[in-house]
């Protein structure tokens, strides 16, 4: 079986949700709809307090190369447009949005499905960056620009990312057993934007037996390869996912293009055909709600900007022993602080966890067992950065790969000391910014 | 038996060391470099914390400027008035008297005004603390009150009270070294000068989002600028700000602030100025 050559760990997989349908989730009382749900410069808002939008309608326009567009998840009157958290841990400018029930989509979307073999390609990336398609694995980079690499790098690899190595989350996984002729048909979309000669691969933990078996049934006469691969995380890294199926390295410094590949994430490629041949605005999304502190876990189909609230209250409330809240996967998803979170486009989880019988972060001293050496996917020293920041030697710290970090958090997991190495990267990685900032204001 | 050993000992170590000394001896002689007495009376006189206030990497270097330039406007915010003298005696000029400033701590959001936003558990540092939301406390403009900043004062003027950075005003020199140390910016250096008022908010927020947030923030309710008789606070951005050079010190605005933003910056002390407030 395939996987990635350096480090990787094996949580408990906890997929309780790995057999619940995705249900439909019903519109809530209101919607916030943050205008930073991708990599890169937020959205511009080009609503104000008091419009009414139709459900696919522009509400904030991409402001630059790297930005995406933000759409109404539904029809309804604009409240308030100001700051709000955000799940990726600050603030963002987000628009508030009080549906009128209607959900009614704005004229010429979500239309009946088309052909696309007659479109060009600048008509597909025209159509992918007017839907505001990100990237929903996680990193939420802008679609329209991964398809378009320089033109001096010929990309002769596409892999579909459905190993899901994160513990708990299913949305994934559902999403390929439910929906396996969008994700081929995406698949072709991107794999024609290449040429011919470009061979397309999806790649899928051993864990997901059905999925694989499904997608072999669907793929397999399209000239498609599925991919089994060793359950191990981070294997839907991309460059660890590279690393695997084509064992190709990606060095530090370089980008997938470099090395002729393409990763997008399986509900990326949903959205991929839904905007291509549905023109259909990226509006919703599947979530996995689970953890043990929630009364029904349950995979979820919800709009963009629904609050952790509604969909908490949805899944059955969470228990009054729950502590930690969670958005995203429990090795890289980030905690909140307040259930007046909304998903966005990239949110592919929800966990309600209680861990007060987890012995509470208390860091001791680096007993030097290199076991963070073993498991870094990226071949660091994670003891290494951490102490070095904690001396706050940044000058140092560039040097021994601090932006090489994906910080997957394998080595925080491994630790004996219960040191929080990632902690103190990504603290390490806010002052070096901090300072580059001064430096050149 | 103890001899025999000895005395080749002593021989043989005492001929190196007196080589050696005598080759140290003809070097320094040899590549003496001359050196302006004055630098060294003038490092000398200097506070010597290296602090970087002056806008020079150490107080050696501001000496070698000095002496090379004698330029009268070059000022030790850290010696203040009476360093100024005595450089100027040194040298033989009239230094110009450095403008005393403090730091500041826009904030008044402690454990008891500043609501939590959630127990947290991380490492014990601001900027650790800020990459999850805004760390331990709601408002996002506030002081963390982890601390970070405590460890780059050279002078131990700040202090770390009921989760929030106290400034000991006496012992603050103006160096700015605690600024970048600071994730939200709320440290920011105000001259010193009696009866100084500011007001020690930091939060940009709407009335209602900071009144949520904390007890002690500013609401922007207008309050203060209409009772101002010299026009001196405007609000930005939903936050009242004193200009300096108008306001007077008379106090008005404390008196009907509703939250007790406003501070009196030295001759007295915050608490002093809350229990006016509240008698």
């Amino acid at each position: 079986m395939k996987t990635f050559k350096t480090g990787g760990i094996h949580p408990p997989e906890s997929k309780f949700t790995e057999n619940t349908p995705v249900e439909l989730m019903p519109v809530p009382k209101e919607l916030a709809i943050s205008l930073n749900q991708h990599l890169g410069k937020p959205a511009k808002p080009v609503v104000k307090a008091g419009s009414e939008v139709k459900k696919g309608e522009l509400i904030g326009e991409a402001d630059g190369f790297i930005s995406a567009n933000v759409h109404a998840s539904t029809s309804g009157k604009v409240k308030s447009v100001k700051p709000h958290p955000h799940p990726g841990g600050h603030y963002a400018m987000t628009v508030f949005i009080t549906p009128d029930g209607q959900d009614e989509w704005a004229e010429g979307l979500n239309t009946d499905p088309v052909d696309w073999h007659g479109f060009s390609k600048e008509d597909i990336i025209g159509k992918i960056k007017n839907a505001g398609i990100v990237g929903m694995g996680g990193a939420g980079f802008p679609t329209n620009v991964k398809l378009a690499p320089p033109p001096d790098k010929k990309i002769d690899t596409i892999i579909l990312n459905g190993a899901e190595c994160e513990p708990f989350l299913t949305a994934d996984h559902r999403l390929m057993l439910e929906s396996p002729e969008e994700i081929v048909e995406g698949l072709n979309i991107i794999t024609s934007l290449f040429g011919g000669e470009a061979r397309a691969y999806i790649g899928i933990e051993s864990n997901k037996k059905d999925a694989i078996e499904t997608l072999t049934s669907h793929a397999s006469s399209k000239g498609i390869e599925v991919v089994s691969l060793k359950t191990k995380y981070p294997q839907g890294a991309e460059k660890q996912l590279i690393n695997a199926i084509t064992g190709r390295t990606i060095e530090p410094g370089e980008l997938p293009f470099d090395k002729g590949c393409l990763v997008q994430n399986i509900a990326t490629a949903v959205a991929v055909y839904e905007a291509v041949c549905k023109n259909k605005p990226l509006v919703d999304r599947v979530v996995t709600v689970s953890g043990l502190e929630i009364g029904k876990p349950k995979n979820i189909r919800a709009l963009v900007g629904t609050s952790f609230r509604d969909i908490s209250l949805f899944c059955g409330n969470l228990k009054e022993s729950t502590n930690q809240i969670i958005s995203g996967g429990p090795m890289m998803g980030k905690a909140v602080y307040t259930l007046d979170v909304p998903i966005i486009k990239t949110t592919s989880g929800m966990l309600f966890i209680n861990n007060v019988g987890i012995e509470k972060a208390r860091e001791r001293t680096c007993i030097r067992c290199g076991k963070c050496v073993d498991v870094c996917p990226q071949g660091l020293a994670p003891w290494l950065l951490a102490n070095v920041a904690q001396l706050r030697e940044f000058d140092e710290i560039q040097l021994l790969g601090l932006a090489n970090c994906t910080e997957c958090g394998s080595c925080t997991y491994v630790c004996p000391s219960k040191r929080e190495l990632v902690h103190w990267i990504k603290y390490a990685k806010a002052l070096v910014n901090n300072r580059q900032k001064r430096k050149s204001a | 038996m103890i001899s025999e050993a000895f005395i080749p000992a002593v021989a043989s170590l005492g001929s190196v060391a007196l080589t050696l000394g005598l080759i140290i001896f003809y070097v320094s002689k040899k590549f003496h470099v001359e050196e302006d007495p004055m630098v060294t009376i003038l490092n000398d006189t200097l506070p010597g914390v290296n602090c970087g206030a002056c806008g020079y990497p150490s107080c050696g270097q501001f000496a070698e400027v000095l002496v090379e330039t004698k330029d009268s406007s070059m000022t030790c915010p850290v010696g203040g008035t009476d360093l100024a003298e005595k450089l100027g005696d040194t040298l033989g000029i009239t230094m110009a008297e450095p403008k005393p400033i403090t730091a500041v701590v826009l904030c008044q959001g402690d454990n008891d005004t500043a609501r939590e936003t959630a127990e947290y558990l991380g490492i014990q540092d601001c900027w650790a603390a800020t990459q999850t939301y805004v760390g331990p406390k709601q408002c996002r403009y506030s002081c963390v009150g982890l601390g970070s900043c405590i460890a780059f004062c050279d002078f131990g003027a700040m202090r770390l009270e009921n989760g929030l950075i106290i400034i000991d005003k006496d012992r603050c020199t103006g160096c700015e070294a605690c600024i970048p140390a600071c994730p939200t910016g709320v440290i920011v250096m105000q001259e010193k000068k009696a009866e100084r008022y500011v007001i020690a908010c930091n939060s940009h927020d709407k009335g209602a989002a900071t009144k949520k947030a904390c007890d002690a923030g500013c609401i922007a309710c207008q309050k203060c600028v209409k009772v101002c008789d010299d026009d001196a606070i405007v609000i930005e951005n939903f936050l009242a700000k004193i200009i300096q050079e108008k306001c007077t010190s008379c106090g008005k605005c404390i008196e009907v602030c509703p939250t007790k933003v406003n501070c009196i910056l030295l001759e007295e002390d915050l608490k002093e100025a809350k229990q006016k407030k509240a008698s």
